[in-house]
This record gives structure tokens, sequence and C-alpha cells, in this order.
């Protein structure tokens, strides 16, 4: 996990330096606006909010001005964004809440949880879908007896299923073993096809409109001189991008040399 | 086809139909402008979008009795709004509504290039595909079912061979009858699939309510853009309820189909293009290496790609300033003939400030301005043929491990190589830059490239100051102390106030291609034209002021008749040798310009700046010679000589300047003055290009500002320290 700077942040901090980060993914900079508006708030409450985060120097902010994220303000508020979705998670996915709600919830718990439950929760929601004994459809049936009066099924029969689910999972265990790294790994001549591309800006976005959709078929055709950036072919063209670019690519690799689509 | 050469909107003549607007929308690379230029020839007007540096083109033609406007949009890969050159392409087509839109796809590529198509498609404007480079394709042994292919899209195609004019008159008569027929309704739609169709019918449903769809855009393509997240539209639209309802059925499809709806969308849009492509599209012969990977397999050779672009840098360098050279130096003569003739023209006696204006000012000025129009012709060429073959995209790709370092993108490279040369050539060259503020950063540190023209400024000091065996090594610590404050100030204006987003790198290696002669000379004389219009003027009016402030005001009177009393003096010394009269004489002259100069507003400068550049170690007679030097960093060398009374033929060579020199200053402050010279104000010629390529006076001013005050900064350091150590 990342080390998180030891910053004592009030939670509405937390909420405002969240709130840029997000701001920040979609657009290059965030303006005060921006911020009032996402977290309905009033103009002068932001000011002043504004100004306690540049202190602390988490956001570069001077009145009338775009305000970004300094290198620390973007970890702590990584940091917060990361707490908010595991325990998003952990309420849409063990404890079947409506995502809205689960979403509210984890706005207002974020800023209380400790590291070492917060790693619980991950591991705990991990357990529960890998472990036969529990199972996605096990957390299901929690949501179906949290919805019909807390009335219990057939018990005789879900637990058959468990032994269903552990051989189908050995199935899918076996087709998995292709491996899936990301595009930086391959060499020249090596080819895969395109599993997802992370992140949330203008590359990804640039390279989707260029082609790089799920399950396109790239070739890594060269390295520069220099080491970086890299060549592709893809789709019949040749693309360069930097090895940062590719790295957030996940593909998959085919054992066999697959026969490129016309 | 006679008419209106530089007219930007010739009012259509009464007789025929109603004027057509045409925009020309496609990817970078797809042979848009070669179409371009084959439509309207030279009938073009190139400027700036408002606001952005983005180039704005612009033509006329005639097909038959309709008059046609064509806009040229910027080569872009989508609509997204995500780069500027998509929010401009985007804009055009959304507010100018054109009559119709001509999408030009590169046929051996036809896939990505219809990526843009489909999208053009929603927006529902009549739309004319162009399978460009038809030839290329067939030669790559792909054979297409055009009839197919349109019934399949739903839009006319017209097949064409854009650089051999092949196909351009089908071209014109099937986007003229789409233009006048209008839009016929909704274009064929993309089947985005159950669940995203769903959202979108809601989102539809709920825009329409909202009334916020504008322009006679449908409002499916508002549905389809809200979903994809597109910022700039969520901009535009600025309706809550319709914001709040995209972002929720944002989230629900992402928690559907497991991945975000912009990934989703532009699978569909891929998946349908392909399907078209796999029924109309057929391919007979697998070519595995076309030629264009045969030259990549040279060209950007691990172990030879390097020295092959040297090489060719090289050559662009050689090419611009070794060639530029004769022609620099006929411009030169031509006004100098233009100064001597006109001077002989003028009555004996009158000597009037009329006489100065016409010869030093305007004659002066104007040769100042047309000077440079070798080098940026050539240069331009050379850079047009590096463009239009696809090498550019090789360069960057080779450089910019070096440049991405310094925060700068691989093309940044050529920019500043030529800047070695001369600053005004080479911030035209940023334009092959596509990110404004990579732009815009390389634009101002490029002065501090040591261009040409300071190189007379090192070679009057250096042997003045140094022993033999250190030329060389001085020499290289000031181009050195050059490059590596560009790198710095680079990278401290990409963390200040151009910090921003690093824009993706992702580029397309075009396949190579010949340049033609035609599209090269285009480049070129819009490229001289763009100078001289925007530049030229600017460059002209301060070669005045500066020539006003080196006039007035004039020697005094009695000062003046005590020159004029000493010349009749010498003259009526019968007894001395002729020789020995001219050569007083000459020294009177001498003195009596170093005395002008001093009275003269520029030497009140000069003596005005002394207090302040006293610290660098400067005295009133260097900073008279600064001030000069803003004309061109070379005028410093003859300002030095006027200084000091040896005349204005002084030249960097020149041993008496070197002696007094020597005289009054210490080898540091020598050091100093390359210093100050090297980083200081540019001069004038380089605000001007700043101003014009920036499109702001802020820019350059701060250009200026910056650099003069860096200047000041570093060389006080260094002689106050200097002075210490010896």
């Amino acid at each position: 996990m990342s080390q998180t700077p030891e910053i004592q942040l009030s939670a509405s901090l937390e909420d405002y330096l969240e709130a840029i980060f997000r701001i920040v993914q979609e657009k290059p900079a965030a303006r005060a606006k921006d911020i009032s508006k996402r977290l309905e708030v009033g103009r002068s409450s932001v000011t002043g909010a504004l100004h306690a985060l540049a202190d602390r120097e988490l956001i570069n902010y001077s009145p009338y001005d775009l305000i970004t994220l300094t290198d620390k303000g973007k970890a702590v508020a990584a940091d917060v964004v990361r707490r908010h979705e595991v325990l998003r998670d952990f309420f849409v996915r063990v404890l079947a809440v409506d995502e809205p709600e689960a979403d509210s919830a984890a706005c207002k718990m974020e800023h209380a949880i400790p590291e070492v439950i917060l790693d619980r929760f991950i591991e705990f929601v991990d357990f529960v879908e890998r472990c036969p004994r529990g199972g996605t459809k096990w957390i299901k049936g929690f949501g179906y007896y949290c919805d019909n009066d807390k009335k219990t099924g057939n018990c005789e029969k879900c637990v058959g299923l468990v032994l269903e689910e552990v051989r189908s999972r050995k199935v899918t265990k076996a087709t998995e073993t292709q491996a899936m790294v990301t595009l930086v790994t391959l060499k020249p001549g090596e080819k895969a096809a395109i599993v997802k591309i992370s992140g949330k800006d203008g590359i990804r976005r640039r390279l989707l409109d260029m082609g790089a959709t799920t399950g396109t078929l790239v070739e890594v055709e060269r390295v520069a001189p220099l080491g970086d950036p890299i060549e592709i072919k893809i789709k019949g063209y040749h693309l360069t991008l930097r090895k940062e670019e590719a790295e957030r690519i996940t593909v998959e690799l085919s054992g066999e040399q697959p026969i490129e689509r016309a | 086809m006679t008419n209106h050469l530089r007219q930007p909107k010739p009012t259509g003549p009464s007789s025929a139909g109603k004027r057509i607007t045409v925009a020309l929308a496609g990817n970078p690379n797809s042979g848009k402008t070669t179409i371009f230029n084959a439509l309207t020839g030279g009938r073009q007007h190139v400027g700036n979008y408002p606001g952005v540096t983005v180039e704005k083109k612009e033509g006329q033609c005639r097909h038959g009795r309709t008059p046609l406007r064509i806009l040229d949009l910027p080569g872009t890969y989508s609509l997204t709004a995500y780069s500027i050159e998509e929010r401009v392409a985007r804009d055009v087509l959304i507010h100018d509504q054109p009559d119709v839109v001509i999408d030009i796809l590169d046929a051996s590529n036809l896939e990505r290039n219809l990526y843009l198509a489909v999208q053009i498609m929603e927006l529902g404007r009549p739309l004319v595909l162009v399978m460009n480079m038809s030839d290329v394709a067939r030669q790559r042994g792909l054979e297409f079912d055009l009839d197919l292919l349109s019934r399949l899209l739903g839009v006319p195609i017209v097949s064409t061979i854009g650089h051999k004019g092949i196909g351009l008159r089908e071209l014109l008569d099937t986007a003229v009858e789409a233009g006048e027929r209008g839009p016929i309704g909704l274009p064929r739609q993309i089947d985005y699939g159950p669940e995203i169709e769903t959202e979108i019918a809601n989102l539809q449903r709920i825009i329409e309510q909202a009334g916020v769809a504008l322009n006679g855009i449908p409002a499916r393509w508002f549905a389809v853009k809200l979903l994809e997240g597109d910022p700039e539209l969520h901009r535009q639209v600025n309706h809550e309820a319709v914001i709040e309802a995209a972002g929720r059925s944002a989230r629900q499809l992402e928690s559907i189909l497991g991945d975000s709806p912009e990934a989703l969308i532009a699978d569909r849009r891929y998946g349908h293009i392909s399907g078209a492509c796999q029924q109309a599209v057929r391919s007979t012969v697998e070519l595995r290496h076309t030629l264009s990977d045969h030259i990549d397999a040279v060209a950007t050779h691990r172990v030879l790609g390097l020295p092959i672009f040297l090489g060719l840098m090289y050559a662009v360098f050689h090419l611009t300033f070794t060639l530029g050279g004769p022609p620099m130096a006929w411009i030169e003569a031509g006004f100098d003939w233009l100064a001597q003739t006109l001077n002989g023209l003028w009555p004996e006696g009158a000597d009037g400030p009329l006489r100065s204006l016409l010869i030093d000012g305007v004659i002066g000025g104007v040769s100042g301005v047309l000077v440079f129009l070798p080098n940026i012709l050539l240069l331009f060429l050379a850079i047009a043929i590096l463009e239009d073959s696809g090498y550019m995209a090789r360069a960057a790709f080779l450089m910019d491990r070096l440049m991405y370092k310094i925060g700068l993108h691989g093309k940044s490279f050529v920019p500043m190589l030529i800047g070695f040369g001369c600053s005004v050539p080479a911030i035209m060259a940023t334009r092959t830059l596509e990110n404004r503020r990579d732009r815009l950063t390389t634009m101002l540190v490029l002065p501090l490239m040591s261009c040409g023209a300071r190189l007379p400024i090192y070679a009057l000091i250096i042997p003045a100051f140094f022993p033999r065996n250190w030329h060389a090594p001085m020499l290289w610590i000031i181009y050195l102390i050059g490059i590596l404050l560009a790198v710095i100030c680079a990278k401290l204006l990409k963390k200040t106030l151009l910090r921003g987003e690093t824009p993706p790198f992702v580029m397309e290696l075009p396949p190579y291609r010949m340049p033609t002669l035609k599209s090269v000379g285009l480049h070129m004389w819009n490229r001289g034209g763009a100078y001289l219009k925007k530049a030229g003027t600017i460059i002209l009016g301060i070669s005045i002021v500066l020539w006003a402030l080196q006039q007035w005001p004039s020697l005094p009177e009695e000062q003046a008749q005590a020159f004029a009393r000493q010349r009749e003096q010498i003259e009526v010394m019968s007894d001395l040798p002729s020789a020995v009269k001219n050569e007083a004489l000459v020294a009177l002259n001498y003195a009596e310009a170093k005395a002008a100069l001093e009275a003269s507003l520029m030497g009140r400068i000069g003596r005005g700046l002394e207090p302040i550049l006293r610290p660098c170690g400067f005295d009133w007679k260097i900073a008279t010679a600064m001030v000069g030097a803003f004309a061109a960093k070379e005028v410093f060398v003859v300002q030095m000589g006027i200084v000091y009374a040896l005349g204005e033929a002084e030249d960097e060579d020149s041993e008496p300047l070197r002696d007094r020199l020597r005289a009054d200053y210490t080898p540091l402050q020598g050091f100093c003055i390359m210093l100050f010279c090297l980083i200081s104000a540019p001069c004038m010629a380089t605000i001007a290009i700043t101003r014009r390529e920036s499109n702001s006076w802020r820019w350059a001013l701060f250009q200026l500002g910056g650099l003069t005050a860096l200047a000041w900064v570093v060389t006080t350091v260094v002689y106050q320290v200097g002075r210490l150590v010896s």
C-alpha cells in the first residue's frame, strides 16, 4: 500500500481534497466554482478550506487562479479516495446496499477508518469471494435474507451448490493462466490483445479513439534508440507511445500468434 | 478561374447559385491538405482561430456556377474535444453549420479513418466521404465495394487520388448536390447495443425536455457525448438535471457492463465500422511489409537511427543558413545600393531628418525585415518536406526521450536546433507542436539557444581577453550555458506558468510519402507571407523607433559648430599631406558620431541604465551598445565601434577595438558581456515573431522581460563572485 504522509486533516478538509482530486481527473484544473457545486457548499466556505489546504501545501492555490494538487496533495487525496472506494465496494458487494446509499455512507465513514481495519475490509471481501464456503452466491443469499424478512431457504441445496462452484472454478482457473501483462513488458515482435486501459484522462481517450479498444491486437514493432518511446502496430497502422503510457494498457498474451483480423 | 485573390469572403456573383460552405474534415495524414490545395490553389487564406494557436485555413473555388467556400478543419482522429484541434473542428461543425461536410479517408487505413466519419454522421450534417489515396490502397491489395460501403454507412462515397487531382470533379458534383439538398433527416445510426441504447433514449428524452439541444444538432448526439463524459459538453450544456441524469446513466452502465461508457461506446463504434468493412473491403494479398516498413527499419534503427537523424538535421541547418547566406547578402547589398542611390539623389546640403528617416530608418528597417526571408523560406521548405514525407513523426520518436526529460515533446527538438541559427524561423517552426503549453514553452526558451547573430560578439570578445588555446573552450562554455539555462527555464515554466496535464504522446507514424511540389511550395508561400504581414510590420515599426532614439536629440548646436570649425581648420592647413589630412578628418567624423550617439536618447538611456547594469560589471558604453543591440544582436559590435570613436565600420575582427576593450575591461567583464548578450532581451525580430506565433503581446513581453531579468541575475552573480575570487 502506498505510504500516506502523516497529515491530520479534518473530515471536511478531506472531502474538499477528494472533490478537487475528482475534478482534476475530469479536467486539467479545478476552480472554486466547481468545488462549491460538487460539495453543495457556499463559495466562502470553499475559499476558507482552500486556504487551509494550501497552508498544508496540499494544493496550489491563489485567489481567482486554477487549483491543482501538489504531489503531497495527490498522495493524500488518493488515499482518501481509496478508503472511500474500499468502503463503498464492501457495502455494495458484501452488504448488498444500493450504490448511491453506499456512496454516501462511505463518504461519511472514510474519514475515521484506520488503515488496519481498511486492509481487513479488503481482505475480507477478497476472502468471501474466493472461499467456497462463502462465494458470490453466498453473498447474494445474504441480500435475499435481508430483503425477505430474514427467511432462510433450502440449506442443503445451497451447501450442495458449493461443491459445484469449487469444480467450476477449477475450469476457469485453467483458462485464466494466459498472462495478463502491461504492454510495456512486450518485446519487439510480440503480439497481444488489449484487455483494458487504466486511468480516465486524455491519454486513454486518445488511445480509444485511435482504435485501442478491448480485444484489439497490438504488436510491438520496436523501441526508440534512446529506450523510450515504443512503436506498435495496431489495426494495420503504426503508433508510437511513451512507456509510461504503454504501462497503462493491460494486454493478454496469446500463446500462438493469432491471425490478424481484416 | 480568375478572381478574388485575397478576399476571404467574396460576395457570390448574382447570376450563380447560392454559395455553399464546405467543411473539410479528416484524420491527420489523410491527404486532407493535398485535396484542399488542389481545390483552392492559391486562393486560400491562412489565419488563426480566435484565442487559440490552431491554424485556420479557408479558401474559395467554383464548381460550375456555384461558388464554394471551403473551410479546412484541423486534422483530428475524433470529435471528443480533448485536444484543441478537436474542439475547434467540432465548434466549426456545430456553430458554423457548413452546408456539407467532406470527410477525407485514407483508404489504406480505413477503419480508423471511419471512426471520425461515424461521429460526424451523428451530428446530422450532410456528409460526403472521400476514399483518398485509393491507388496506394489498391497496391496494398485492398479492394473496395464502394456502393456497398456507401449503402451500409448511408452516405455517398467518392474515390479520389488527391495528389494527381483524380476524382475531384466528381467529389464537387456530389458535395454540391448534397449541400443543395440540405439535411435529409437523421443519418444511419450506430446501434450501441440494448443497454447503452436504453440509456441513450432515456437521456435523449431528458435533453429534449430540458431544451438544451442547440443549432439543429440531434439530441441523440448530445446524449452519446454526455455518456462518454465529454468535459467540454458538460460545461456547455450546464443544465443540472441533464448532467445528473448523464452521470447516473454512466454509473449504471459501468456497473452492468463492467467498463466505462467511453470505452464501451468506442468499442461499439469500431465494431460497427469493422462490420461494414468486413463486407465491403476485401484484402487480396497479405502484405506483411510495405516499402514504408522497410524505410523505417533503417530510419528508426537502434544504431543507425540517430546518426541518420543527426545527418538530416545537419542538412536542414546547412540548407537554411548556408544556402540562405548569399540571398541574405544580396538583399543587404541591394538595400545598401538603394540607400546610396537615394542619398545621391538628395539635393546637396539639404541634410534634413527626412533624408535620415528614409535612408536609415525606413530602408534600414525594410531590409531588416526582408533579410530573414531567405532563412524562413528555406527552413519551411525543409520542414514541409520533413512533415509531408512523414519523417517529422520519426524525428519526434527518436528524440522524445531526451526532450521529455525537460518536460517537452520530441517535436521540440527541431525548432531548438534551428534556434542555433536564428530564433525567428525557429519560433515559427514551433508550429509543428500541437500542444499549446509545449509550444509556448519551446518558444519562450528558444532565444537561449545561442543564435548566429551573437557569434560576432563572441568573435570580438574572446580573442580580446583570452589566450589562443582558450578560444574554442570559451565558445563551447557560452553555448553550453545557453542550453543549460534553456533546460532549466523549460522545466521551471512547465512546473509553474504552463503546468497542466501532460498531453498524450500517442502519435501516428504515418507511412512515408513523396511530398508534392505544390504542397511544399504553398507551405513556404504561406509561411513567408504570414511572416511579412504579421511580424514584418512590427519589426519595421520597432526599427524606426530605434532609429529615432539614435537620431534625437541631435548634437547641441555649439558642439556641432565646434566640430565644423575643427573640420575647417584641418581643411585650411595646406602644408599637410592629403593622406594625413584625410586621416584627421575621418577621426574627427568618428569623434562626432560618438558625441552624437552620446547626446541622443539612446545614449542617454545607456547612461541611465548604467547604475542598474553596474552590478553586472558594465559601464555606460556597454549599456548603450546593448540598447542598440535590441535591433539585432550583431549591432552590438558596430555600436561599440561608435562608442569608441572608431567609426561604424568596425567588425568583429577589429584589432583596434579589441585593444580599447582590453584597456578598459577585465577578462571577467568580457565574459560577462558575452553572458549578458547570450541571455538578455532577444532581438526585436524575435519579440515580434513571438507576439505573432503566441497570438499575444503578453507572452512576447514576458519573454523580453523574463530573459532580461534572468540575464541580469546570472551576470551579476558571475561578476560579483568572480571579483571576490580573483
